[in-house]
């Protein structure tokens, strides 16, 4: 490790200009699909404003429509792409110039995608992510498919080299005799590696995953904004007279009929329910493959809008296998990779499934496949520890405290109907004991693999030479019964927990997780 | 890294409790001058309800604020423990919810000093750390004197890797 105490910025920038790989501007499409854009946003005031006889509707969107095209215009003229051996520069602005320089070794994803508008133009998006935790830190929103192509090799490419030249002084450090050819080597030819397909999921995988989709939540979400919608244009009235026409045509039937069917229109929703998902799925997951060239991941899918995601390998900081209760009995889960700047909710997929590695895979080829997407992970032998059982009598304490606050509160009104808070006590001692069912830990020589979950089960694999902070909490309750919870900090998504170890337990972990997390980061630089 | 150190050892700047009263109460003060000449006569005036015995509630509450303007601090101050050793930045703080953090000094990404206003006329810094992430990526130490905080930014420097993820 040499010495820079120089600020954050990690190498020193070059001197001489950097030779230019590849220059370019939007394809001229761009202009017809905001052309479009532009009238469908348009259209919806214009059309309520002759609606209603109001010319300030009409005025507002055709105002509206021209700004935006000019912007769309003036964005197109001014926006430049340079991609040098070491950075990415996007120049655009016609007011506000601004340039946004994206040095290649940062550059943790490249996304491309495309709508099914846009392939019938050739053209597609490239989304350039970075670490900072924003997402996507450039959107060229359209290129020719082929310069798209020949962006990602170039740039692949140039980032291979540009992270070889920075590893170079480690190596040269290591082993003397090659660092007289190192730097003479200009940035590495783009020899084509083979791509090995890792997985490819059948339209059987994709139905089950839409099948086995249990958010019909969404449905609601869905009714609840259509009614909402119907009531700001003054529709709620009739849909609530509708309702009470359909409420007398019921009293009419004897009520066995009447239930069977309400079960029947239930029905009738969960099937459009579980149908749509299925339908979702396929569309957005058709065709998917998962491949690995070199060391880069790839992900190819989708039907209608299409889309492609590389994912460097070393830049994996948590890989997770997804179980909901239903895909757990079924013995299926979904796979995903959370890399550096992402940020997503466990347990909820993110739109268009960017951080999706394997949408859905039986148990046994799931975890075969680990190891393509961590290596080494094949040679880490873990043995399994299970947390503490004080994680029941927890559990059951904070169940009695909430039981007893809730029978309080409610005593003046109710009673002794009150006393039925009571029940919170039995049914948090068995939330407590199917957590610490699915409670598990393992921690390897590089790895830190962890389970959790109530019904479902999640398992985690980090490794830990990306491992940023580890946090030992204690809380009162957690004080008196002598337990801890441990967090691990790695540099994408939600930070991983593990409750209710006991706390001489946690602090030996924690403390073999950092030094080992030490260890693999000087192994590693 | 055999010696690993078991826990955080050394303790803050014991005039950092002076720091953190002085804090407090300036924002109870605020808090308080707020609830009592802007939030009580819009009650009285606006809700029907209001009576001298809400007012009694809300003095209590005052009270108990200004109350834990010196509770807390020194318990704070007596659980603080903090240590840069080996490669590792160790940290044990709180009252209630006791945590002990532990930073691998390879992985931070840069390290602030912050000298706040009132801090300065105490003599004191907050040496604040960053590492990649989303949540909770900051780590703060406080209460530490001037060249103390100087020294160990600049071991910290030292030590860092190229901070890559």
């Amino acid at each position: 490790m040499d010495a820079s105490d120089a600020p954050p910025a990690p190498a020193a920038p070059p001197i001489a200009a950097a030779p230019v790989l590849m220059r370019g501007h939007l394809h001229p499409g761009i202009l017809l699909l905001r052309l479009l854009d532009a009238l469908r946003q348009a259209a919806v005031p214009v059309a309520a404003g002759l609606l209603l006889q109001s010319w300030w509707f009409v005025g507002f969107g055709i105002v509206a429509f021209v700004l935006r095209l000019g912007y769309a215009l003036a964005r197109y003229i001014t926006l430049e792409f340079t991609l040098t051996s070491d950075e990415l520069r996007v120049r655009e602005g016609l007011l506000e110039r601004q340039e946004r320089r994206i040095p290649l070794d940062r550059i943790q994803d490249l996304g491309f995608e495309s709508s099914l508008l846009r392939r019938a133009l050739g053209l597609s998006v490239v989304l350039v992510e970075t670490a900072s935790g924003q997402g996507v830190e450039a959107r060229l929103d359209a290129l020719a498919r082929r310069d798209a192509e020949h962006l990602r090799e170039t740039l692949l490419a140039a980032r291979a080299a540009a992270c070889g030249r920075a590893a170079a002084p480690t190596a040269a450090a290591a082993d003397g005799t090659v660092d007289a050819a190192m730097p003479a080597s200009p940035p590495a030819p783009p020899t084509p590696q083979p791509e090995w397909l890792v997985h490819r999921s059948t339209a059987g995988e994709l139905t089950l995953r839409g099948l086995s989709d249990l958010r019909l939540s969404a449905i609601v979400v869905t009714g609840y904004a259509a009614l909402q919608f119907a009531d700001t244009f003054g529709l709620a009235v009739r849909v609530a007279g509708v309702a009470r026409d359909a409420q007398e045509w019921l009293r009419r039937f004897p009520p066995h009929v009447v239930a069977m069917i309400l079960v029947g229109v239930l029905f009738i929703v969960m099937a459009f329910g579980v149908g749509t998902a299925v339908l979702g799925n396929l569309v957005t997951f058709h065709g998917f493959a998962l491949t690995l060239r070199g060391d880069v991941l790839q992900r190819r899918y989708g039907l209608l809008t299409t889309r492609q995601k590389t994912l460097p390998r070393a830049r994996v900081q948590r890989v997770t296998y997804e179980q909901t209760w239903l895909r757990r009995l079924l013995g299926c889960g979904v796979v995903k990779a959370d890399s550096a700047g992402g940020s997503r909710t466990e347990g909820e997929d993110t739109v268009g499934g960017w951080d999706v590695v394997v949408p859905l895979a039986r148990d046994a080829a799931a975890h075969a496949l680990l190891p393509a997407l961590l290596a080494g992970l094949e040679h880490e032998p873990f043995t399994w520890q299970r947390g503490s059982q004080r994680l029941v009598l927890r559990m059951t304490a904070q169940g009695a405290i909430l039981a007893a606050a809730a029978s309080a509160s409610l005593w003046p009104a109710n009673g002794a109907a009150a006393l039925g808070a009571l029940a919170l006590l039995p049914l948090w001692a068995l939330l407590g004991a199917l957590v610490w069912r699915n409670l598990g830990f393992a921690l390897g020589a590089d790895f830190l693999a962890l389970r959790h979950g109530v019904l479902g089960r999640t398992t985690a694999w980090l490794p830990l030479g990306k491992v940023q902070a580890v946090i030992v909490r204690q809380g009162p309750v957690e004080q008196a019964l002598g337990l801890a919870s441990l967090t691990v900090f790695v540099a994408g998504g939600s930070p991983t927990r593990i409750p209710d170890l006991l706390l001489a337990d946690a602090r030996a972990l924690a403390r073999g997780i950092v030094e080992r997390a030490g260890v693999a980061a000087a192994a590693t630089w | 890294m055999a010696s690993a150190p078991a826990t955080a050892t050394e303790r803050l700047e014991r005039r950092v409790v002076g720091y953190w009263i002085l804090g407090d109460l300036l924002t109870s003060g605020v808090l308080g001058a707020l609830a009592w000449f802007v939030a009580r006569p819009f009650l009285d005036e606006h809700w029907d309800k209001w009576s001298s015995a809400w007012e009694h509630v809300l003095l209590g509450g005052l009270a108990g604020l200004l109350l834990l303007a010196f509770v807390v601090p020194p318990l704070s101050f007596a659980r603080w423990r903090y240590a840069y050793l080996g490669d590792l930045l160790l940290l044990r703080y709180g009252i209630l919810f006791v945590e002990e953090r532990a930073v691998p000094v390879k992985r931070m990404q840069h390290v602030d000093l912050v000298r706040g206003p009132i801090e300065r006329l105490f003599g004191l810094a907050t040496l604040v750390v960053f590492t990649a992430g989303n949540e909770g990526s900051a780590f703060r130490v406080p209460g530490l004197r001037t060249d103390v905080a100087q020294a160990m930014r600049d071991r910290i420097l030292q030590a860092r890797g190229d901070g890559r993820i």
